[in-house]
Order: structure tokens, then sequence, then C-alpha cells
């Protein structure tokens, strides 16, 4: 029977050109859809690695002339934020501090290998604030500065792309190209398995936490669960008070993760509805295509019938027929998209893409056996003697 | 062989009654070539398919090689045509996109038989019509009267019982009209098929075993 259906379709190639082309451009775009779907999910599933609930950001803006009273004033501060009994611990940190639009990178080296990571400033409060967890190691504390090396703390993934199974602990790494010959080489101290900074949808990063220095003027506190307005206008007012034309902005951390959560979310809704528009459009086209068909097929659906073709037999017919022109539209899509994870395009793992396919393949599946189905269920219950005599 | 027991059909719309079949009592024995004649909008037609079990009758009984067929379902009434039936039309209602040979196969692909098997009868089928030279042309590089053999080729391809002709010549000029009789007096005298032909065509009706004329639904002879 497939070679029958296939004999039929080869026939009958111009005309189901067309679908197979619409097929193709569906499978194309629900590719695109499914593998930004999946890859946004698979990076959501893991852990964030810290706790966002109850964090407050507070931004300063000193106007100190230098970098000690700058460090004066940081003192006043956290003299002023132990006075709260509702304020649990707090932390200043570099400007980069999580979900903040505020990036900070370099590359850092370790046996010739060299590779980029994110490097956040952080007083030895910030994994009490933050809630995270070391897996290996310790964090860095006061006794650390005594040292030679800057003690920092690294996540798993850069861990793993730099010294892939060994441990991490007591290794030191060089600060990349461009690093000033001053610049003290860093000892890994701890290292934690996760960390979002971003948004809830960043995958596996590479971050290094380093002691925070005079000039930060950034900090993370944990409030009491239930705080709102009252205290950070108290706490606005009273830190602004302090010192001469301070200002300080605070921020709930939860909402700026909701606003870079939405940088990610907004595009891939957009392009999910300009999808659904683009696949229910081709769904039309189909089903319109398939009426057609069947409509100048009538005799031979009568003929069939009359050989001895039942109802189902005539509806299967057709959605096989269908069925083999979206395999042909699909085997020109794979093509295409096999591109994706053997390129390494966008340095995605090679698992999303080929999730994707499949899914993408299974929707158009499903598409393709939605819209047959009803114009090969009216095929099926044609009247063969009504049909055979039609002109 | 097919007795049909008080016939009746009547196609209803909201407003419209029409009587298409009255009172028609009929029966073929086995090896029989029955033609049936009658003015158009008779009823003959409607007669084939409601032997042909492309339709169902209003009233009556229709009973085949000794099954009554009437309330049977879909699978079984679609197994028992292509089984028991084959079918020529007046114009032929080959698949243009399929090769003869395709075509000719076509009954057998509602069968459970071997890619090759149906090869075979198919071929033979088509040798049996004098066409084995024509199993690779498609059906619009033939002419009606080549047409009209394929179609008698796919009708016998399962070799069935009755041959049911719903105008065979109707199409066809007088020399085809008489290639395709002689055709069909053959497979009757020599494979003893069953055979009922519509006609319009006093000629070819002349060459049948026993003529039936229907008048306005009613059987008159």
């Amino acid at each position: 029977m497939l070679k029958h259906l296939f004999k039929l379709i080869w026939k009958r190639k111009k005309m189901n050109s067309l679908m197979m082309f619409e097929i193709f451009f569906s499978f194309l775009i629900l590719f695109a859809v499914w593998t930004l779907g999946i890859y946004n999910y698979r990076n959501y599933a893991q852990p964030s690695g810290l706790e966002t609930d109850n964090v407050w950001v507070a931004f300063f803006n000193f106007n100190a002339p230098n970098d000690t009273i700058k460090a004066e004033y940081q003192e006043l501060v956290r003299q002023q934020l132990t006075r709260y009994r509702t304020v649990h611990s707090f932390a200043f940190t570099s400007s980069n501090a999580p979900f903040t639009f505020s990036s900070m990178n370099n590359n850092v080296e370790y046996n010739k290998k060299t590779t980029m990571s994110e490097i956040m400033r952080v007083e030895p409060d910030f994994p009490k604030v933050m809630n995270m967890q070391i897996s290996e190691g310790r964090w860095f504390n006061e006794t650390d500065k005594a040292g030679n090396y800057r003690p920092i703390v690294i996540t798993r993934h850069l861990k793993e792309e730099l010294f892939g199974n060994e441990s991490a602990i007591g290794k030191t790494l060089g600060n990349g190209e461009g690093a000033g010959a001053n610049d003290p080489k860093m000892k890994v101290v701890g290292v934690v398995d996760y960390f979002k900074h971003k948004d809830d949808f960043q995958k596996l990063s590479s971050c290094i936490f380093q002691p925070s220095e005079r000039w930060d003027d950034t900090m993370v506190m944990k409030v009491q669960a239930g705080s709102g307005a009252e205290l950070e206008a108290q706490i606005s007012k009273e830190v602004a008070r302090l010192g001469k034309d301070w200002s300080i902005e605070i921020q709930q951390m939860n909402n700026m993760k909701s606003n870079r959560n939405n940088l990610v979310l907004v595009p891939v809704l957009i392009l999910l509805i300009v999808c659904s528009f683009l696949v229910f459009n081709v769904a039309l086209g189909l089903f319109g295509v398939l009426f057609q068909t069947i409509s100048r097929r009538k005799q031979e659906i009568g003929v069939r019938r009359a050989m001895g073709a039942t109802q189902g037999a005539i509806l299967w017919h057709f959605i096989g027929e269908t069925a083999v022109i979206a395999t042909f539209g699909l085997i020109l899509g794979v093509f295409f998209a096999v591109q994706f994870p053997l390129l390494n395009v966008f340095d995605v793992e090679a698992g999303v893409y080929l999730l994707g396919i499949l899914m993408a393949v299974i929707s158009v599946y499903v598409l393709v056996s939605i819209c047959a189905f009803y114009p090969s269920r009216q095929a099926s219950v044609m009247q063969p003697a009504i049909v055979l005599h039609e002109e | 062989m097919i007795h049909l027991k008080n016939i009746e059909k009547v196609y209803r719309t909201a407003t419209v009654e029409t009587v298409a079949l009255n009172n028609i009592n009929l029966s073929v024995e086995k090896g029989e070539f029955v033609s049936i004649m009658g003015p158009s909008g008779c009823g003959k037609s409607t007669l084939l398919n409601i032997i042909g079990l492309l339709d169902e009758p209003s009233k009556g009984k229709v009973e085949i090689g000794g099954k009554h067929t009437n309330g049977l379902p879909d699978s079984q009434l679609a197994h028992f045509r292509n089984q028991t039936l084959g079918f020529i039309f007046q114009s032929f209602h080959l698949i243009n996109d399929l090769p003869v040979l395709d075509n000719v196969e076509l009954p057998l692909l509602y069968r459970k038989v071997s890619s090759s098997e149906r090869r075979r009868l198919a071929s033979e089928a088509l040798e049996k019509v004098g066409l084995s030279n024509r199993m690779k042309h498609y059906p619009n590089q033939l002419s009606g009267g080549q047409k009209q053999r394929v179609a008698i080729a796919r009708a016998i391809v399962g070799q069935p019982q009755i041959i049911l002709a719903d105008e065979p010549t109707g199409n066809l000029d007088s020399n085809m009209g008489n290639e395709i009789m002689d055709i069909l007096t053959t497979l009757n005298q020599r494979d003893k098929a069953t055979i009922i032909m519509v006609t319009h065509d006093e000629n070819m009706a002349k060459r049948t075993h026993r003529l039936i004329r229907l008048f306005d639904g009613s059987q008159v002879s």
C-alpha cells in the first residue's frame, strides 16, 4: 500500500510540492520554537543556587571624594543597618550584584587554559544573605586578607572548565590577558554548584566571587519576611541622613529577577504568538488543499469503494498520503535542522537541538493528522453510488 | 445467484419524493448474461448500484450468493464487493495517475495479497483483454476502447462471480463496442461469469441471454 501511495504522490509531485514546502516551513518554525523552549526550560529546571525572597538590593551614591572616605561611609552604613532587627544580614557587593543590569567579566587562566568568567566582589556575609551553599571547601573570610593570594569561590561550571574532574581547592588562577602586573593571583578556597545571577533561564555560568573592595557601593540585605515599603522608606531616610548628598535606592530582588526574566520570556512569547499564527495559516492552507484534492478525486474514491475499500481504508488512505508528503517535507527540514548540532551553532548542547527536532517532527505529524482527518473523514463517508455518477 | 424481492428506492428531499425503483423482483442465475434496458432516468443505474451494494434499497430484500445483504455493516459490504463483484463503468473511472498495471491491481490492494502475486494476477487479467503490451502506459495514453479493456481487466482481476457493467459500450464507437462485448461474452462463456449489463444499445442487449426492461422505475418485461 505504501508503494501505491508513493506512486500517486510522485505522479502528483507538482501539486504536492506546495504542501511539502508548507510542511517544511512549519517544521523549521516549530523547530525554532521547540528548541528555544527546551533550551530555556532545561536552564530553568536547574537550581538557581540562591534565594531571592526577602532580599533587597540597595544602590548607594556616597558622593565620596576618594575610596578611603568611601570605606568609612560603608562602615557607617553597616553600623546603621545592624540597628534594625528586621534586617537579618547584609553584604556589600560590586555593582554587578545578582539581577542588576550590570556585568563585570574577565579572562582567567589555569595551565594555559583561558576562559571568560563573571567576577563578583562580595563581603563574607554574601552567601548568608543569598542562602548559598558551598559544595566544596569554604567561603573566604577576614583572615584570608593576610595571604599573598586573593581567595576566591568559583562555580562548578568554571571549575569543570578549568580543572575537569580534579579538585579545585587550593589551585591558583592567573588573571588572563590584560591583567596588571601587580594583580595578585587568585586561589580557589571554595566551589558552589549553581549561581544564576542574570535570570532564571541562565545556563550554567562561570562566576568568581572574590572579597569586596572599599569602593563597592551596592548592597544586598536579607530582611524579615513581610517587611515592606515602611522599612524600605525608614532605611532610605535614615541612611541618607548619615552623610551629605548621599542617596540610596532600594529594590526588591524578586522584582529585579522578574524584570530580567521578562527579557527572556517576552521575546519567546512574541515568537510563540508569531509562530502560532504562521502555523495556523499553514494548517488552514493544508486543510484547504486537502479539501480541494479530495473534491477533485471524488470519482477515484467511488472506484476504490466499489473495488472493496472500506470507509476506514479511504480515511487512512488520505491520512497516509498526507503523512507521506509530510515525511518528505520533514526529511528536507531535518536535513537543515541537524546542521545546528553538527556545526554547534549558538553553542547549545546537541541534545537540545535533537529534542527540538523530535518535538517538531511530532508536532508536524500531529498538525498534519488533525488537518487531514476531517477532509479524509468526509472522503470516507462519500456515497460511491453518487460520486461515481458525478461529472 | 442474485435475488431481488420487492425492491423500492425512493429519493427524498424536504419537498420532493422521487420514486426511482418500484416493486422490482428479479432473479439472475449463476452464469447468466443479463442486460437491463430502458430510457434515461428509468432507474437502470440505481438498480445496478443496489445489486452492486453501492446503494441500499428503501424497501425490499437483496440476496446475493445466498446471503442477505440488507443492513450489513460497511466493512462486510466492502468485503463482499471486493470478493464477489466486479464493476465496469461507462466512463471507465481509471485513476489517471497510476499506470495500467496498478489500475488493474486496485481491487487486490484491499485483499491480503502479496505484491508479486498482485503483479502476476494483474498481468494475467491484462493478457485476457489483450493489453499485456500496455501495462506501463498511463490511462491518458490509451484509446477509449483500450481504457474500457483495462476497466474490464480490473473488474476480473479478483475473479469475482458477478460482473456488473454500467453501459460499458456507451462511450465507444460501434467497433470498439463490439470488441468489448466480445470480451464480456468470452468471460461469460469461458469463465462462467455472471454478468449484468445496463445498456441503451438494442444490438448489444441482443447478444445477452436475457433482457430486462425498466420504465419509470418499474420492470416492464
